[in-house]
């Protein structure tokens, strides 16, 4: 976090308290430094795709084609200028909200990503609800009693489910679930316009696979967190002596104060949560943002790849913009202007 | 606290030792050879039903471009798309002749350049339009002029200008300057053999045509998402009466065989196209529940040599190449003797073939090293393209050529990586050649003719074979000519054949069709299946 | 056939600031006995002292054949067949010779990713903390860049580009071990910049060096230790995702990696080939994450 300045007006008297409230600077600030970070990524993305042998021309037609239809398609995409003009055309595209339109097939970029990120919300989502609606009981049991049966077979689950690697699990998950007992589907994505159930069916596999490893992860996180509350601070102490029974001061106070540490931690990890999704995306053919950027790669798409680039970085950044105010509020020390 | 570890730890190597004990480590000892198992007999033909087939997401499950025949750079890969759709004006049929389709009848003329193209009369667009001689010329028009190497223009000799003329409104002429005998296969995977509606492309503009085009072909588009899944459905006005059988049709894009493989097991599907991993062939044809294919293989693998850069300028080097190959061993060990050899680039299901070539240098071990040492040695770099057969391939070549001495190092390449290859230092590489007809497509000229970018030799005497053998008109005399080139790179040994490879088609019991589930070859990668021909017996809707 | 290049994806979430909420007290401070403890520490460090030897000591001791350049004609031997234990795979090398072998390749590029990350991610976020001012920001955006990039571009950029091997897959990996580090470090020299025993340090005039080396690093060494040891099994887990890609130890060398993205392609006519790497990678894994909890239980009960 960057250090801040003293935040507080000294003269208490008409200046409008939340204008200048430390929150608010805090986000403005965070806003601010998020734009050089945003063009940054972008920038430093097309120079990398640019490096890339190849070119969308080429991907389009294929290993049999002649430099002369390479040459006449390249014309036709406009990408035989220079990478300056191409970058600070598409760069002005983007500041008047238009992304440009994908090398493939013309359509725009923004319908492209706009269906693509549907789908993979929806997984995002799913995966964080199944882990997280585990992890709270789950830790909450295990910090209740620590070294009890809950707790022990809970951290040995866990540790065990940190120790395999994700596709190892999908490909376990299709194998149990979809070929031996044919309950679930292998691949494939069902629109919720299609079916409620058969929606969610299509993403119970894929969202395991995501969120078991977090589960094992967040679990471990709260009930560390926990168990930290309950033996360290003072109000805890306090709460004990005042005659208020253990669970409740579990669930009242230590509980809701480790809950806010999980989430910050929920919110920085969103970044590597959605590039979880892209290998998994792959191995059950769902049609979200992880594939797309695959394909776009492949086919040297750049509009889309920079589209898709810079989706996923306003989601980082955001993520840690909520993540800092989530701190802000925990932490009194930066609510009140000492980093 | 984690006292339970050291037992978990036994317990759970002895289960993973167990598990892949049992599941399925033996090789196949048995003799591959193609299965048909269940469709010799296939029960007679119906209407109705719904199928969905999965098709590869590296190759035919993929339309970036969109579905415009003039636009789609991917056609010669989404011919399923595209043959659904438009249907075709030529079609391939079992015995490996073209019939008309959309068109009732095509002549050549005795001089071999005007091809005379008759529609057939009646035929309507599904958007109400009629299918007459000027829509078709100006599809062929824009189709010509693409980019898209399913534009058959680069393998034919040189156009009249204007190239294409119409008589009447069922009648179009193709002119060439020069004698061209395969013209009528030309059309079979290529872009002009699919017509599109002038009428909606105006209506539609572009764009919007290439998501939702409109043709005449046995199904139209319900929808589609690019790249992911396209449904089609029964066009009442088909032109051939009571076809197509089917109601409706799902194409679905998925990652790779084995996942293919997957879904049809879990049930989620009714047919893939184009299985290319032997062991997964070997393992789909022992399903009682699904009916495996083998297509008719029309491309050899062929080991291209650099003969304009060391090693490989030097003859003494090629031969050491050809007699350190042990192909009959990686037939065996790798493809459980599923193809038979190759010697030249002809396979058993094209024109033309001939499965051996006099004077042709088999393996021989002791010869390959005698001439290493006579070079002092040899280090190559082999290359090919990143697809696991082929890579298995290199690895077993890698092998073999080490015990006569040669040191190898092996790339593999995505496509775009491949191109920058042939454009560098490169010394062999391992590619497929020829084609159905070795006068079209991709066939022989790509990889042997002194003006492709992708050549490793430069050899006049074969260019003008290989312009005769496209020029001539009588097959019998083709066949000659073929043979002479055949020779004429064997005894220069330009680049050592293996064997033609083809890939299986696989449909769950119950469905069945020509290309599907009987043996069609395989004119660019995956044979044309005749869709309106394809139907569903069993009970199951998908 | 496909274009089989799959993606990146971290296998566990990226643990940055979890030093601040979890590395304290991870464990109830409860009666532990030694033996406990010890066994602890000492059965994950026997398995990683096996698997490290058996991989790197195992060919030559067990006399195994290459685990390139098989013979064609012995492809698909079964498990247990003579002279091959685990058989072989499609054209014809020994399994247990790849697997082993793989594990050398897995194992140094974990070694050698979480080293760079510890000694330069590190020393960069204690940097960073330590002099604040005018750096920290700086270097703060940098890693923020590095964070948001998605990792996916740039480990295929550097895998086409470079074309792929051992050495490139290293470096793409260490881009972001050395960003996670570095937040990590920053974090913890933070927390230790407020302390009292610094400002005393820094109003009796110590040099800068000296309190970094003296009273910085040995104080947030223990927490960046085990760090790494999770990372162990992270980069090792994530070498096989990049393989997926196209990244990784290019093929026909093994990895563990490599040799479950290859064998995953024929998962269901031979399941053995995804099977046995899986558990050498999942018994290596286990034991890093079991160390690094330990170690961090210890470390961190004051």
């Amino acid at each position: 976090m960057t250090a801040s300045p003293t935040l507080a007006p000294s003269r208490r008297d008409s200046t409008p308290g939340v204008l200048y409230s430390p929150a608010v600077r805090l986000i403005g600030r965070r806003l601010l430094a998020a734009i050089p970070v945003l063009w940054g990524v972008t920038l430093l993305t097309f120079i990398v795709v640019q490096a890339l042998p190849g070119s969308a021309a080429q991907q389009l037609l294929g290993p049999n084609a002649t430099p002369e239809q390479v040459q006449q398609l390249e014309a036709q995409l406009g990408t035989d200028r220079s990478m300056i003009v191409r970058y600070l055309d598409w760069l002005g595209g983007v500041l008047t909200g238009d992304l440009g339109s994908s090398l493939s097939d013309g359509r725009a970029v923004t319908e492209v990503i706009g269906s693509a990120l549907g789908v993979t919300a929806e997984l995002v989502l799913l995966a964080l609800v199944v882990s997280l609606a585990l992890t709270v009981p789950i830790a909450l049991l295990a910090a209740r009693r620590p070294g009890g049966v809950v707790d022990r077979i809970s951290m040995a689950v866990s540790m065990v489910g940190l120790s395999i690697a994700n596709y190892v699990l999908a490909l376990v998950l299709v194998w149990v679930f979809a070929v031996q007992l044919a309950v679930l589907p292998a691949i494939g994505f069902v629109p919720i316009g299609d079916g409620i159930l058969d929606n969610l069916r299509s993403l119970v596999l894929p969202a395991i696979a995501i969120g078991f490893p977090l589960f094992c992860f967040y679990t471990r996180l709260l009930r560390a967190d926990i168990l930290e509350q309950m033996q360290g601070q003072d109000y805890v102490t306090t709460a004990r002596a005042k005659g208020i029974g253990p669970w409740r001061v579990l669930t009242r106070h230590a509980f809701r104060n480790s809950l806010f540490g999980l989430l910050t931690i929920v919110g920085l990890n969103l970044g590597t949560l959605i590039g979880a999704t892209v290998i998994i995306e792959q191995i059950f053919a769902l049609p979200g943002v992880g594939r797309e950027l695959l394909q776009a790669i492949s086919n040297r798409n750049i509009p889309v790849i920079e589209g898709i680039v810079l989706v996923f970085a306003v989601v980082v950044v955001v993520a840690n913009l909520v993540t800092d105010l989530l701190y802000a509020v925990l932490d009194p020390r930066v609510r009140h202007g000492n980093t | 606290m984690h006292r339970f570890k050291p037992v978990t730890f036994g317990v759970l190597s002895a289960l993973v030792i167990a598990l892949s004990a049992c599941g399925g480590g033996g090789g196949n000892a048995a003799d591959g050879s193609s299965s048909n198992n269940g469709a010799d007999n296939p029960p007679a033909a119906k209407s109705g039903g719904e199928i969905t087939v999965l098709e590869d997401s590296g190759f035919a499950g993929a339309w970036p471009a969109g579905l415009d025949p003039a636009t789609n750079t991917n056609g010669a890969a989404n011919q399923p798309m595209m043959d659904t759709i438009y249907g075709q004006l030529f079609k391939l049929v079992e015995g490996g002749k073209i019939e008309g389709e959309l068109a009732e009848g095509s002549t050549l003329s005795s001089d071999g350049k005007t091809f005379t193209i008759k529609l057939r009369p009646g035929v309507k667009f599904t958007d109400g339009s009629p299918f007459d001689a000027e829509t078709v010329k100006w599809n062929f028009d824009r189709s010509l002029a693409s980019p898209c190497t399913c534009n058959p223009k680069s393998s034919w000799p040189k156009l009249e200008n204007p190239a294409v003329t119409t008589s009447g409104t069922d009648t179009v002429e193709i002119h060439f300057t020069a004698p061209f005998a395969a013209i009528s296969r030309s059309f079979i995977s290529a872009n002009l053999n699919w017509i599109a509606s002038k009428t909606s492309f105006d209506k539609m503009g572009e764009k919007a045509f290439k998501q939702k085009p409109v043709g005449a072909g046995p199904f139209t588009v319900v929808s589609n998402s690019p790249s992911n899944q396209l449904v089609v459905q029964k066009n009442p006005g088909y032109f051939r009466q009571g076809h197509p059988y089917l109601d409706k049709v799902t194409f679905k894009s998925i990652g790779g065989d084995q996942a293919a493989y997957q879904a049809l097991q879990a049930g989620q599907a009714d047919a893939y196209e184009g299985m290319s991993t032997p062991a997964l062939v070997d393992q789909a044809s022992k399903q009682s529940n699904l009916t495996t294919t083998q297509m008719l293989s029309t491309s050899p693998y062929v080991i291209q040599l650099n003969t304009s850069k060391p090693p490989f300028n030097d003859q003494k080097a090629r031969d050491a190449v050809y007699y350190a190959t042990d192909t009959e061993a990686i037939r065996k060990g790798l493809f459980n003797n599923r193809y038979p050899t190759s010697q030249t680039f002809t396979g058993p299901g094209g024109l033309f073939y001939k499965p051996t070539v006099p004077g042709y240098k088999t393996f021989d071990l002791a010869k390959a090293k005698q001439l290493v040492s006579e070079m002092g040695g040899m280090q190559v770099t082999l290359g090919t393209i990143n697809v696991l057969v082929a890579k298995q391939t290199t690895e077993a070549l890698q092998s073999q050529w080490a015990k006569a001495g040669i040191k190898t190092k092996i790339e593999s390449y995505d496509l775009a990586g491949l191109i920058k290859a042939f454009g560098g230092p490169w010394q062999s590489m391992l590619q497929t050649a020829g084609a159905w007809d070795p006068a079209i497509g991709v066939g022989v000229g790509f990889r042997f003719n002194s003006h492709s970018p992708f050549t490793g030799v430069k050899d006049p005497a074969l260019d003008k074979l290989l312009a005769e053998g496209s020029g001539t008109l009588d097959e019998a005399k083709r066949q000659t000519i073929y043979d002479e080139a055949g020779k004429l790179i064997s005894d220069k040994s330009y680049a050592p054949f293996m064997f033609a490879f083809a890939p299986a088609n696989l449909a769950v019991k119950g469905v069945y069709g020509p290309g599907l589930t009987t043996k069609l070859p395989a004119v660019a990668v995956n044979p044309p299946v005749s869709w309106p021909d394809v139907y569903k017996t069993s009970g199951t809707g998908q | 056939m496909p274009s089989s290049t799959r993606v990146c994806a971290m296998a566990t979430p990226d643990a940055a600031a979890p030093l601040e909420l979890a590395g304290a007290a991870a464990e109830p401070v409860r009666r532990r006995s030694h033996l406990t403890e010890s066994l602890e520490l000492r059965i994950p460090i026997a398995i990683i002292a096996f698997m490290v030897v058996l991989c790197f000591l195992g060919p030559t001791i067990l006399g195994l054949p290459a685990p390139i350049g098989g013979d064609i004609l012995d492809s698909n031997l079964p498990m247990f067949s003579a002279g091959h234990v685990f058989g072989t795979d499609a054209v014809g090398n020994d399994i247990l010779s790849r697997l082993l072998h793989g594990g050398q390749a897995s194992l140094e590029i974990a070694f050698a990713v979480n080293l760079i990350g510890l000694v330069f991610g590190g020393g960069l976020g204690a940097l960073a903390a330590y002099w604040g001012g005018r750096l920290d920001p700086i270097i703060m955006r940098l890693l923020d860049v590095l964070i948001a990039f998605p990792s996916l571009v740039l480990a295929l950029a550097i895998a086409q580009s470079l074309g792929p091997s051992k050495i490139n897959t290293i470096f793409a990996l260490a881009f972001f071990s050395v960003a996670a580090f570095a937040r990590i470090s920053r974090a913890a020299t933070l927390q230790l910049r407020e302390q009292t025993f610094m400002t005393a340090a820094r109003l009796s005039g110590t040099p800068a060096w000296r309190t970094l080396l003296r009273h910085i690093a040995p104080n947030i060494l223990p927490g960046l230790v085990t760090f790494a040891l999770l990372g162990m099994g992270i980069i090792i887990v994530l070498e096989g995702a990049l393989s997926f890609l196209g990244l990784g130890v290019p093929p026909p060398a093994p990895s563990w990696g490599n040799m479950i993205s290859t064998g995953q392609q024929t998962l269901s006519a031979s399941p053995r080939d995804v099977l046995l790497p899986s558990a050498f990678l999942f018994v290596t894994v286990l034991a890093f994450n079991l160390l690094g909890d330990a170690l961090r239980s210890r470390w961190s009960v004051r």
